[in-house]
């Protein structure tokens, strides 16, 4: 059998490089584990099923396969509740052969903020990963800096990409000077893959191929590869000329993945390219195993996939990335306002030409908050004709009056002025520069005025043009963890603490269902993941630590004020569980939480309200500083509770004997000037 | 005069109760449990010949309700109390109250329990056998008193202030400097006179690094004084005991013969009999000793004295209360295992704050060299009126170091306890600490090493790995399709 292997994890950048320059034709970097299922699947393919994809790729021969990184991370934690760094260690043992590849955001790496140094430097060392694809929003390279110098430091694979988007500004020159950028950071072209990021899928055959064109012709050595979704419907003849322009590596996904905003199919792209005499190296038997693979899985996942359906050129205008396209629409659907989609891309796509930037996280997060903010608000106030009031204006302003604020009249004017008035805080970031420079400079001044108000022109002075890597203060990674250790009540470890330095909630949310639920994301199958066992008889089995286990539903009880009984057998043994639903009757604790709110130290009985001084305690009472105002007794231990100031007491929220629980609210005080 | 014993009362709940129950059982005693109302599908309930309803969940209503125990007790045909520990087991009143009512009393007589119960008049009398005791004064009723004799004594801070009527580690406080002493007094006399209808207070010099170490005694009626020699207790969380050894670890054989001398010296004085224990403090840096307290009652670890001499101290108590002379010598105590015990106690082990519920699942450990003292069951309530033990967990080898090695297979491979917290995380760790491990710890062990014990805290095993994926399958069989995914 022929060994298909041309590159593996431990071998140098720059041999990497050479072995991809010398072979004849194209290779392939498949994207089944990341982004295919984060285009068209919101990331919800779990690694059970993924992970049946590990034989095929280990002898695919492909350049690399994209498992990490972009939201399958917090998709992973939030959602299917797996730990990236679990999965790395598994594909390590499961496809030793092969190059994993991670896509990170510069400085904001997996998370939504911009890092100080010491933590992109904490994270990039202690994740595993061979190929280091980073991008930035807005195209500002010298945010790369810290992780470029520190991957290739590792002897790892640094592949930064241009974000690249079809618009009047973003021409062949712009895209050269980011380049050069790229070749001046990495001190040449012979140790690094350069990344086309076509993250909407807009790149025409026409138009990728001069790019590729321009870009050969200035740095023939460099290793270019073409990352494209297929949402615009031209992904195979953008590739084919892709190709004829000298790229050597391109994104595809297993054809069995393929719906409408991923990457373009493995098996059409090989017979393609090959017809049009493109070698494409590839062990096709292997990719058709992957591709049969898939089909015995993906069935499960049809309730992940978009509400919105169907490739779509209007993409060229509204230029909503692939990975983000079926989220929006999620989030619309979710939120009640679908209908209101066709205009929210309008406005996007009038909003780029306002503030230019490139569609992708978290600029595409920030300009689809911000456009449907703006477009709900118009709906809330004048329903559909404000929606095409909207439309009409920006329109107006942005093709008649070629965006000259002063040609509009004093109406207009105002109206403008309210955009963004109530944009959320990460647009008003932006403008201030601190996720760094706009690639075409800073937006015009009513967009300030509009944003900021009367403070506007303090923001325009405080408009930062250094990299928010020079500009943000190392973060105490030792504090960090610590906090993180209070919220746990036990020790971190360092990838907990990775976790949580991206997204600190989720992943405390996360940790909490782990030790509640431990290993059922990776060893129950999908459907019985997602939808439970469903008849009597039904019965899962897994392994855990190699030994099998069992478990058979037996029956689930009818409702009962709340709470649902599951009889299953685990192991033969016959277990009860109790399951409360949603509407289980919620005996609501109140908290304290203010501080005039005196909360119960411990869990016990509060056996006295007042001090045998003063007797019963009452609302009204005055108290003063360190006097007992109650006490609590657990297992005959007394806990007296100390007024914390000078008081009245305003409510007393308990009586004598009742049980409380450590936290409860037991007294609202009020501070008050006593008068000694 | 030997007098016969038919049923016995056990005055008591749980871990005690069940105790008393399995010696009655063995010497085929018929036995009467009492319940509260929260108790009344408890384990003691059902394991008893008969069972008598005495009141409400609390303990005043119920276990403490003399007259309510005496009443059950004749109604039922018994002729004798067993009090267990705890509740009415060092009271006086009630122990005359028994007798009063031509009852058998198993335990010492009601004036050894009320000379022995006033810390104050039982340290004049272990003065008088020549017993060391620690510095203190007594009969403390306000702060100004500790400051003065503090001052004339020219005793240093920290100092303990203890319920004159108390025991088991309630009604005491330590202070450490006067700022804190109003306070803790306060607190400390208002306890005592909750718990012991007394609030009669005494303060005594705290000692550091000190170790716990108690006698065991049994005696009988007729002068017969043998000592079943000595338990370490000295691994405390708020004073209260949860690990307990024998023998301990830190004596000499000439510091230990000394040590029980002292205490069968001390309970021949004072015409002591049934089963009773002697408390002192040991300071392992001048090895002196101190005595602490008498304890007028059958100990809760009185099951690892048991299994080191072969001996059931609960046997010995009825026969010493039916009359019977002790069967056996000093020379013939020969103490040849060593034994640890653990107190599973339904409470959090970071917090110590007590864990009510219900037991969802409970797997107690077995195998060789273990003994276990359960009061619960899988399914079982857990009230919160009572005390937090669960379990007692007791393990035996030839020495030492194989006793820890069989309580590490008790807690790490074999106990199971869901729907309550417990605190057996904290108890493997301190069984597998270092310092444990050498002997090495006074009773601030666990203060001490709270960090270390709780970062080693262990992980489960693959089978409640399994059990958290069924609750995981129950809950989404049952609900369906959950938003979050």
């Amino acid at each position: 059998m022929k060994d298909y292997t041309f590159v593996t994890p431990g071998m140098s950048p720059r041999e990497i490089v050479a072995r991809v320059r010398s072979l004849p034709g194209v290779c392939l970097t498949s994207t089944g584990m990341r982004d295919a299922g984060q285009s068209d699947y919101k990331n919800r393919l779990r690694f059970y099923d993924l992970a049946t994809l590990t034989p095929y790729y280990n002898r695919m021969g492909l350049f690399s396969v994209e498992c990490h990184g972009g939201a399958r991370w917090h998709v992973g934690i939030m959602n299917r509740r797996e730990n990236p760094f679990y999965e790395i260690e598994q594909l390590r043992k499961k496809m030793p052969n092969v190059l994993l590849q991670t896509l990170v955001r510069e400085t904001s790496l997996w998370g939504y903020r911009p890092y100080p140094q010491n933590v992109i430097k904490y994270v990039i060392n202690n994740v595993d990963i061979d190929v280091w694809r980073c991008f930035s929003f807005l195209n500002d390279i010298r945010n790369m800096r810290v992780a470029a110098e520190l991957i290739m430091k590792r002897g790892k694979l640094f592949a930064p990409a241009i974000s690249f988007t079809q618009a009047e500004w973003a021409d062949d020159k712009y895209y050269l000077s980011v380049v050069h950028d790229i070749v001046a950071l990495c001190g040449g072209v012979d140790e690094i893959v350069l990344v086309i990021k076509d993250m909407a899928g807009v790149g025409s055959p026409a138009r990728i191929a001069a790019l590729v064109d321009t870009i050969k012709q200035k740095y023939p050595d460099l290793v270019i590869q073409y990352h494209r979704h297929t949402t615009d419907g031209l992904a195979l003849p953008s590739l084919l000329a892709a190709a004829r322009a000298g790229v050597k590596i391109f994104d595809v996904e297993e054809d069995s993945l393929t719906r409408f905003y991923g990457q373009p199919p493995i098996l059409g792209v090989q017979a393609y390219l090959e017809e049009e005499g493109i070698p494409v190296h590839l062990n096709r038997e292997a990719a058709e195993g992957a591709v049969e693979k898939v089909r015995e899985w993906i069935g499960h996942y049809a309730w992940a996939e978009s509400p919105f359906k169907g490739l779509d050129h209007g993409v060229l205008k509204h230029r909503m990335p692939g990975g983000a396209f079926p989220s929006s629409f999620e989030q619309a659907e979710k939120g009640d306002f679908l209908h209101l989609m066709p205009a929210i891309l309008t406005v996007m796509s009038l909003y780029n030409k306002i503030i230019k930037y490139f569609d992708v996280t978290p600029g595409s997060q920030i300009t689809w908050t911000t456009c449907n903010g703006i477009v709900n608000r118009y709906a809330k106030e004048n329903g559909e004709a404000g929606v095409r009031h909207l439309i009409g204006l920006l329109k107006y302003f942005i093709i008649e009056k070629k965006q000259d604020f002063n040609a509009l009249n004093r109406e207009e004017k105002e109206e403008l002025l309210q955009l963004f008035s109530n944009a959320p805080g990460d647009f008003k970031n932006l403008l201030l520069g601190h996720y760094g420079k706009l690639p075409m400079g800073w937006p015009d001044e009513w967009v300030y005025r509009s944003a900021f108000g009367s403070d506007w022109q303090e923001a325009i002075a405080s408009r930062e043009e250094e990299s928010p890597l020079d500009l943000l203060e190392d973060e105490d990674l030792i504090e960090t963890k610590k906090t993180l250790e209070e919220q746990l009540g036990r020790q971190a470890t360092k990838e907990e603490l990775i976790l949580y330095l991206m997204h600190p909630k989720d992943t405390i949310n996360y940790l909490e269902f782990r030790d509640k639920f431990g290993e059922a994301p990776y060893v129950l199958p999908t459907d019985v993941w997602c939808k439970g066992l469903q008849k009597t008889g039904d019965t899962v089995e897994f392994e855990i630590n190699g030994k099998p286990f069992s478990i058979e539903l037996v029956s689930i009880g009818a409702e009962h004020e709340g709470i649902i009984h599951v009889v299953m057998r685990v192991n033969n043994k016959t277990r009860v569980y109790t399951v409360n639903t949603p509407r289980a009757k919620k005996t609501t604790i109140r908290m304290a939480k203010g501080e005039n709110e005196v909360a119960s130290p411990i869990n016990g009985t509060l056996w006295r309200l007042g001090n045998p001084k003063r007797g019963v305690l009452k609302v009204g009472d005055i108290v003063r500083k360190g006097e007992e105002i109650a006490n609590i007794e657990a297992m005959k231990m007394e806990t007296a509770i100390l007024a914390p100031f000078d008081a009245q007491v305003v409510e007393i929220c308990v009586k004598v004997n009742d049980i409380v629980k450590e936290g409860q609210l037991l007294f609202v005080l009020e501070k008050n000037g006593l008068k000694n | 005069m030997e007098r016969k014993i038919n049923r016995i009362l056990v005055a008591n709940r749980g871990v005690p109760a069940v105790r008393v129950m399995h010696t009655c059982i063995d010497r085929n005693i018929l036995t009467t449990a009492v319940y509260s109302t929260p108790d009344r599908l408890a384990h003691h309930v059902t394991m008893a010949d008969s069972a008598v309803h005495i009141g409400e969940a609390p303990p005043g209503d119920s276990y403490l309700n003399m007259d309510r125990i005496i009443d059950a007790a004749l109604k039922s045909g018994a002729d004798a109390i067993h009090p267990g520990w705890g509740f009415l087991a060092e009271n006086d009143v009630f122990a005359q109250r028994v007798l009063d009512a031509g009852l058998i009393w198993i335990g010492p007589s009601p004036q050894v329990i009320k000379m022995m119960g006033d810390k104050i008049a039982a340290k004049e009398v272990v003065e008088r056998a020549n017993v060391p005791t620690i510095p203190g004064i007594s009969n403390v009723s306000n702060v100004n008193e500790i400051i003065q004799w503090l001052q004339a004594e020219g005793v240093e801070y920290p100092i303990m202030i203890k319920a004159a009527a108390g025991g088991g580690g309630k009604g005491m406080a330590k202070v450490e400097c006067e700022d804190d002493l109003p306070q803790a007094l306060a607190r400390v006399r208002s306890e005592a006179k909750k718990s012991f209808g007394d609030d009669k207070v005494l303060v005594e010099k705290y000692i550091e690094r000190g170790r716990h170490i108690e006698v065991q005694i049994i005696a009988d009626n007729y002068g017969n004084v043998i000592h079943l020699c000595e338990r370490e207790c000295t691994i405390q969380r708020r004073n209260q005991k949860i690990i307990e050894e024998a023998p301990s670890p830190t004596l000499t054989p000439e510091l230990r013969e000394k040590i029980c001398q002292s205490a069968v010296k001390l309970m021949k004085s004072i015409g002591y009999s049934s089963a009773g224990t002697v408390e002192f403090l040991f300071d392992s840096v001048t090895k002196k000793y101190y005595f602490l307290e008498v304890n007028t009652r059958l100990q809760v670890e009185h099951g690892i004295t048991e299994l080191i001499t072969g001996l059931d101290i609960v046997r010995v108590m009825i026969d010493v209360a039916r009359g019977k002379k002790l069967a056996f010598k000093q020379e013939d105590i020969h103490p040849n295992r060593w034994a640890l015990e653990v107190r599973l106690n339904a409470e959090d082990p970071r917090s110590f704050n007590p864990s009510f519920g219900s037991l969802t699942r409970l797997t107690e450990p077995h195998g060789p060299g273990v003994r276990i003292s359960s009061g619960v069951y899988e399914g079982a309530l857990i009230p919160s009126y009572y005390d937090s033990l669960l379990m007692l967990i007791m393990a035996t080898g030839p020495d030492r170091e194989a006793a820890i090695r069989v309580m590490d297979r008790c807690l790490s491979r074999n106990l199971r306890v869901e729907g309550v917290k417990t605190l057996a995380p904290l108890l493997l760790s301190i069984i597998r600490h270092p310092a444990f491990v050498q002997g090495d710890f006074s009773t601030r062990f666990i203060e001490e090493n709270m960090q270390d014990l709780i970062s080693t805290f262990v992980e489960t095993g693959d089978e409640d790995e399994a059990l958290k994926v069924a609750k995981y399958v129950a809950e989404i069989s049952a609900l369906g399709h959950q938003n979050w995914m």
